[in-house]
């Protein structure tokens, strides 16, 4: 395969992800806040901080009044923010067109279907009444593009490329929704001293938006708790949204294009191995005593590997 | 007029001057056509025009589309696509696949010669300037010895069909001609709107192609190579033609490369993958001449690759075509096609030519100045409808304009009767009817080491403005699926 249209896939797939994770942290945040228990939390403005937050755009002062037309259009359809999901889902079939000979017609029509829906949505619509519409409509887009790769490409070196990508994403989404919905609980604590009950909130909320709320109740059989929320999103292995499910979906696809028994130290199957085994045997205890701190060690790991990949694979 | 109550058919109106594929002179529909008029008729106007949209969405769904620049946005829309398919029975596709087979062998062997022995010139029967004031002509290219002794491996060949309802050729094209993957298209949106119909169609497959353009390729392997490797080379995404290259990759599965993913050591051609450099033997170009190679042709290309040419001069990779056929799909060398038929292959011509005037001779260049309202003028080196005059739509002044510009460099026109191309019943969005149009044929051959090869089908293109003859898609043309019958009993 051509490194520069490996390098292509990686960033489909990425994208793909991305455009997932972005949409439905913005529906599930949003509706759920609806119920929220506590007056801060039940907030609008508290709602779309936390959008910001988790885009990587924090909105720094704290008394800006967010319009809230202007911040979904700016998330969901502005084609001038980089984070928003239009930008996400145009460069997911930008990336695709390069690769057109080498991805199935189906996947193509796929993802060409998920670029016209997004482009011809209604903005009017979409920033007074469609959220919900628009935001459902990209996460089951992006499971059937999901559907797609497994079921329509041979399960080859671009196929592990695509499922790099795409797992390295989710990792570091998930992640970031983690840090995202921590913030949110440590805020509304500030706000209203420590409250159980709205801490549950926030972790059932965070759960939702990894899609991972039912397969946590079914495994825990009782309300969650930051501990116990934590370790099902980072460290259950069978959770297929936790990162160290991730972790090991990289592991195994690298393993396609890096074949040796035992690699070498500078490459990037090394790394990815050296980052898993780190996670793998991690006790819940250690991630909660210092959760910003972990946060972003684990955030430099992923970059760090997707930097390796880049020098190795895709040099040209 | 038409002895039938077919719904969809009660308005067409036939101007009786004209050609019509589908209607004979008696307004009866033609053996060929019958099963399918009555399939058809069966549809209701509005019934049609939602299979029209449906085939219009499997266009775009495909991403089969080009793009419009507006003044706020970019548009993304389909090439206008025809529901109504041409028809052609096995005995005239039989004329027509040894007339493109005998015009490809022709041409190669014309190619040989001017880059080598130039005996055809020696022996007087085309003139050098013929050559010398071509700018495809290219001096890289003299003695040079192509893998197989191919030059034109893959040609493609329009023909349309006069009011006296023979077939003639309007020009080769033998650089990189397009156009097969919406013939390929054509026939996936028609089978999804109409799957019915093909139920028990007899028509030829057109999806073989890719399979047979590979082993075509590989026919030319460079010397020494057992398995060769062979890759699509593309100008990039952003390239009107680029749907077209990456389904022909897709379709050979093989890579679809650009410049920056190759490059030149030791005079080998070696490709940029994930596991390092691998080596590329053919290469199916579709980037023009002048840009493959900025060592040797134009400095400041960057669509190519550096070295190239040395490495094909060498015989270590196989272009496909061959730089430098551009001087033999020029207009004024199609006026001597003939000739050069008769001087290699001692055949006449099984296709024939239209008649040509040569502006650079002085009595046909008078001819063309007094007649120009009853001819073409077509400059010789452009391609894509550029440039074409046609005498009876010119106002006074522009035909003052034209003979001026004529006078001025007549090397760079020839003149043509105004041919009357066939019309077929096409389907017009505004009407909301079915109305005729001018339609012409692009035929795809393909020539290797010892194979040839024609795709049984080709790309019938349809001019959708009214009375206009020029059916380029540039041009505003559209396209028919095109329907080459297995036997005589027509389609179903």
């Amino acid at each position: 395969m051509l490194a520069r249209v490996a390098n292509n896939l990686y960033w489909m797939g990425r994208y793909i992800e991305r455009s997932e994770h972005v949409a439905r942290f913005m529906h599930v945040n949003y509706f759920s806040s609806l119920d929220a228990p506590n007056e801060h939390s039940q907030k609008r403005q508290f709602v779309l901080r936390s959008m910001r937050f988790m885009v990587g755009d924090p909105v720094s002062d704290p008394n800006e009044v967010l319009d809230e037309e202007q911040l979904l259009y700016n998330l969901g359809m502005n084609p001038d923010i980089p984070y928003s999901i239009i930008s996400n889902v145009q460069w997911a079939r930008e990336n695709a067109n390069s690769a057109r000979d080498l991805i199935s017609t189906e996947l193509y029509e796929a993802i060409n279907k998920f670029y016209h829906f997004v482009l011809n949505y209604d903005v009017d619509l979409f920033v007074k009444r469609g959220l919900y519409d628009f935001c459902v409509n990209i996460t089951e887009m992006t499971t059937i593009l999901r559907g797609k790769i497994r079921g329509t490409l041979l399960h080859d070196e671009v196929y592990a490329i695509i499922m790099m990508g795409m797992n390295l994403e989710r990792a570091t989404q998930i992640i970031r929704i983690i840090y995202t919905k921590y913030n949110d609980v440590l805020l509304a604590r500030g706000v209203t001293g420590t409250e159980d009950a709205g801490q549950s909130f926030e972790w059932v909320t965070l759960l939702k938006c990894a899609e991972s709320y039912d397969m946590m109740r079914r495994f825990y059989k009782k309300a969650p708790n930051t501990s116990s929320t934590l370790e099902f999103l980072i460290l259950n292995p069978d959770c297929p949204r936790s990162v160290i499910n991730s972790l090991n979906q990289i592991t195994k696809h690298i393993n396609v294009l890096d074949q040796s028994k035992n690699p070498k130290k500078d490459s990037t199957a090394f790394l990815v191995e050296k980052v898993r085994a780190d996670l793998k045997f991690k006790y819940v205890e250690e991630i909660h005593e210092d959760i910003r701190n972990f946060i972003e060690t684990k955030l430099n790991d992923l970059v760090n590997i997707a930097q390796k990949m880049e020098k190795e694979y895709f040099n040209y | 007029m038409i002895t039938t109550n077919n719904q969809i058919f009660a308005s067409y109106q036939k101007d009786p001057t004209l050609f019509d594929e589908v209607f004979d002179a008696q307004g009866e529909v033609r053996e060929v056509y019958e099963k399918l008029f009555e399939l058809y008729g069966n549809h209701t106007i509005s019934n049609y025009v939602q299979l029209n949209n449906k085939a219009k969405a499997s266009f775009f769904n495909q991403g089969i589309t080009f793009q419009v620049y507006g003044e706020h946005e970019t548009k993304e829309k389909i090439f206008p696509f025809d529901l109504f398919p041409r028809i052609i029975g096995p005995a005239e596709w039989d004329h027509i696949e040894k007339g493109a087979i005998q015009r490809s062998r022709a041409l190669n062997l014309f190619l040989w010669d001017i880059y080598h022995e130039k005996k055809i010139i020696k022996d007087g029967i085309v003139p050098l300037e013929l050559l010398s004031s071509s700018a495809n002509y290219l001096h890289q290219m003299f003695d040079l010895d192509p893998p197989g002794g191919i030059y034109n491996h893959i040609s493609g060949t329009d023909i349309i069909k006069h009011a006296d309802g023979q077939y003639y050729v309007l020009e080769d094209n033998i650089r990189c001609p397009s156009g097969v993957s919406y013939v390929v298209c054509n026939r996936t949106a028609l089978k999804r709107a109409l799957f019915g119909v093909f139920n028990h169609c007899q028509a030829h497959t057109v999806t073989n192609y890719a399979e047979n353009l590979l082993e075509i390729l590989e026919s030319v392997k460079p010397q020494g190579v057992d398995i060769p490797n062979v890759v699509v080379i593309t100008p990039g995404m952003y390239n009107s033609a680029y749907y077209e290259h990456s389904y022909l990759a897709k379709a050979m599965g093989v890579e679809l490369v650009e410049g920056r993913d190759l490059f030149v050591e030791n005079d080998f051609v070696y490709m940029k993958t994930i596991k390092g450099p691998e080596r590329v033997d053919v290469i199916y170009r579709r980037v023009d001449d002048l840009f493959i190679d900025p060592l040797e042709f134009r400095p400041d290309s960057a669509l190519g690759v550096p070295g190239l040419f040395a490495a094909y001069r060498k015989g270590n990779v196989c272009l496909a075509n061959a730089p430098g056929t551009g001087v033999a799909d020029d207009k004024a060398v199609y006026t001597y096609m003939p000739e050069i038929i008769k001087y290699y292959l001692d055949e006449s011509p099984i296709l024939k030519n239209v008649h040509t005037y040569h502006c650079n001779r002085p009595e046909e260049l008078r001819y063309v100045l007094e007649h120009i309202t009853e001819l073409v003028v077509k400059p010789v080196d452009e391609s894509g409808g550029y440039g074409i005059s046609i005498g009876n739509r010119l106002s006074k002044a522009e035909i003052a304009a034209v003979k001026e510009q004529i006078k001025k460099e007549p090397r760079k026109y020839i003149a043509q009767p105004i041919m009357s191309l066939s019309v077929h019943p096409t389907y017009i969005d505004e009407s909301e009817s079915f109305e005729q149009r001018h339609v012409d044929l692009r035929t795809f051959t393909l020539l290797g080491k010892d194979k040839e090869f024609v795709l049984k089908g080709g790309l019938s293109r349809v001019a959708l403005k009214k009375g206009n003859l020029v059916v380029n898609s540039s041009q505003g043309g559209g396209s028919k699926d095109t329907w080459v019958l297995k036997n005589d009993q027509g389609p179903c």
